[in-house]
């Protein structure tokens, strides 16, 4: 037991000379028994990567910069301010969340179901996994690319096959407006998240005591009954990760939208994350690509804390 | 098993399958159409009502694609790049979940929340500032600084999904090696890691297919054509672009998923317990 307890202590107190402990690479020892030093490389690369880069945009959102990204004088909210009155932000930031709610909530939707047929014992169930999960393992900018060809308006192979199935009469030119293209994207967009969140949604029904289903059936509850009463309310926290997650994934989301249309025709499947990036790379505007970073991060960060916040109180309640 | 239960589960097997059968045919669309313009010769490409078959499979297409597309040195990139970012995120994670695992200290949760704040900051959100860090650094359009970039990104996934199967470990395991008098460190190569190894294994795959498919930051990060990785490669045969080449595309893009899409295959029975799990604890 005291041998446990002296590691587990941090190193400053867990000082014991070395050799008591009889092992080899006595300062070694002492180094890697020290929890802080363990974490030390992992936090100062991220920090590097991911801290200093936030701290950048701080700066630079706060200040003129040129198109080459020299810094002038302090320029306060003037960054901001020229972000929230540029007549695309809004029409942009509503589409970010119309695309962040049909992508999230149609994910969970199909998701559920087929997590529950994927857990049940069935012929092929293996091969029905591989295949649910088959459009993870493939990055969405190819995914993205495959659908701009297959949703080519003369050639493409969904108006083949809609046109075969007789749903559509006429060629539809997919791309062309917004008005099909965003539905479209949204679609993929669902597509690509489905495979995530099934795999959450097995290891939570995985993770289920069988136990109760036994109890309900002794009491009689109908199949239903034990889906709703049971498996919908033990589900709930995978089901909250699940949105959390994805919300954050989705509304970060850029290579469906980029490679489809890039935004456009005329800037109208922008969403934030699209917009940024022709701010800061095809408009030069870095200052104001900064400003647009920083309210992209408030927002993920309120959604976050109102979601922790309430599902905290619903676990609570 | 009797009959009757046999013929239930025949009968349940063919309502799955049937429940299923519209996500299965819109996730296998994609694949079958990458396929099928791989493989059909390039003049009956642009038909006005798209054909699965060709008059004959254009096998050349593949050999075609590679040297007009650059597709060898943009796979070697991607590899170079998904293999370092792989293996630098692991040496970064594996000590901070061990110690997330088997130490009990004040900075701990200080460090998960750090954790999940850089889970929040998507690398698009930090573009900007990330496009001038490398700046400042004098690194950009270098592959080294990309690798980098990915490994910083992808920590916190690897500790996230180490730690949480670091704890199934029997701790007993390392004592009784310590009080055969094994040292710390040979405990932890010769004991530990290897219990270990089925955890390293799924998130270094893990890893290296999120580097894989990485889009945004290569997008701005990288340059010049020479160090295009394969997303990038692909996505720059059909930017602006007035005729693309799309049996090429196609080829390009079966190419760089099939293998990917298949190891995957294989392997995600192996993780879909352990990510949902590490997720939600």
């Amino acid at each position: 037991m005291s041998a446990s307890h002296q590691v587990s202590e941090p190193a400053d107190r867990a000082a014991a000379p070395p050799a008591a402990r009889g092992g080899a690479g006595g300062t070694g020892q002492v180094g890697l028994a020290s929890p802080l030093a363990l974490l030390a490389p992992s936090f100062l690369v991220a920090a590097l990567v991911i801290l200093y880069p936030l701290w950048n945009i701080g700066v630079l959102a706060t200040h003129d910069v040129d198109r080459f990204g020299q810094l002038g004088g302090y320029a306060g909210a003037a960054n901001l301010m020229h972000v929230l009155e540029d007549p695309l932000f809004l029409p942009t930031l509503v589409r970010t969340v119309l695309w962040t709610l049909c992508v999230v909530a149609g994910a969970v939707v199909v998701s559920l179901p087929v997590a529950l047929i994927l857990d049940l014992d069935f012929a092929g169930r293996g091969l029905a996994r591989m295949i649910v999960m088959l459009p993870w393992a493939v990055s969405v900018t190819m995914t993205a690319v495959v659908w701009r060809w297959a949703l080519n308006g003369e050639s493409g192979y969904a108006n083949a096959v809609l046109q075969g199935l007789h749903i559509i009469g006429e060629p539809i030119v997919w791309l062309a407006e917004a008005s099909t293209a965003f539905p479209v994207q949204i679609l993929i967009g669902i597509l690509v998240t489905v495979p995530f969140t099934v795999t959450l949604f097995l290891g939570g029904l995985a993770s289920l005591p069988r136990d109760i289903y036994e109890a309900a059936e002794v009491d009689s509850a109908t199949r239903f009954q034990a889906f709703y009463l049971l498996t919908l309310p033990l589900l709930r926290p995978f089901i909250t990760m699940a949105v959390v997650l994805n919300v954050i994934y989705v509304f970060n989301s850029f290579p469906i939208i980029w490679v489809l249309t890039q935004g456009g025709p005329a800037n109208s499947t922008d969403i934030l994350v699209t917009y940024l990036y022709k701010l800061a790379f095809r408009f030069g505007r870095l200052g104001d690509a900064a400003a647009l970073s920083l309210v992209m991060f408030a927002i993920l960060f309120a959604f976050t804390l109102v979601y922790v916040r309430l599902a905290s109180r619903a676990r609570s309640a | 098993m009797s009959a009757a239960s046999r013929a239930n589960y025949r009968r349940r097997s063919l309502l799955c399958w049937l429940a299923l059968s519209p996500l299965v045919a819109i996730t296998l669309f994609p694949f079958a159409v990458m396929l099928a313009t791989a493989l059909k010769p390039a003049a009956e490409i642009l038909t006005p009502r798209a054909e699965w078959f060709g008059s004959r499979f254009a096998f050349e297409n593949f050999a075609t694609m590679w040297s007009a597309t650059n597709f060898g040195s943009a796979l070697v990139n991607s590899l170079a790049v998904s293999c370092g970012a792989t293996l630098f995120a692991l040496i970064l994670a594996v000590p901070a979940a061990y110690a997330l695992s088997r130490h009990d200290f004040r900075g701990s949760s200080l460090y998960r929340q750090f954790l999940l704040v850089t889970q929040m900051l998507s690398p698009i959100v930090l573009v900007v500032g990330l496009f001038r860090l490398l700046v400042s650094l004098g690194v950009v359009d270098s592959l080294s600084a990309v690798t980098l970039v990915y490994a910083a990104f992808n920590v916190a996934f690897c500790v996230w999904m180490l730690q949480s199967y670091f704890a199934s470990i029997p701790r007993e395991l390392e004592e009784a090696a310590w009080l055969d008098g094994a040292s710390r460190f040979t405990t932890i190569t010769r004991i530990f890691l290897p219990l270990a190894a089925p955890a390293l294994t799924v998130t270094a795959i893990f890893t290296f297919i999120q580097a894989w498919n990485e889009f945004v930051l290569a997008l701005t990060l990288l340059r010049r054509e020479e160090n295009y990785t394969l997303t990038i490669q692909v996505f720059s045969l059909v930017a602006g672009r007035y005729t693309i080449e799309w049996h090429h595309v196609m080829a390009a893009t079966f190419a760089a998923t099939v293998p990917v899409a298949i190891l995957f295959a294989w392997l995600q029975r192996y993780f879909v317990q352990g990510l949902a799990l590490g997720a939600v604890k």
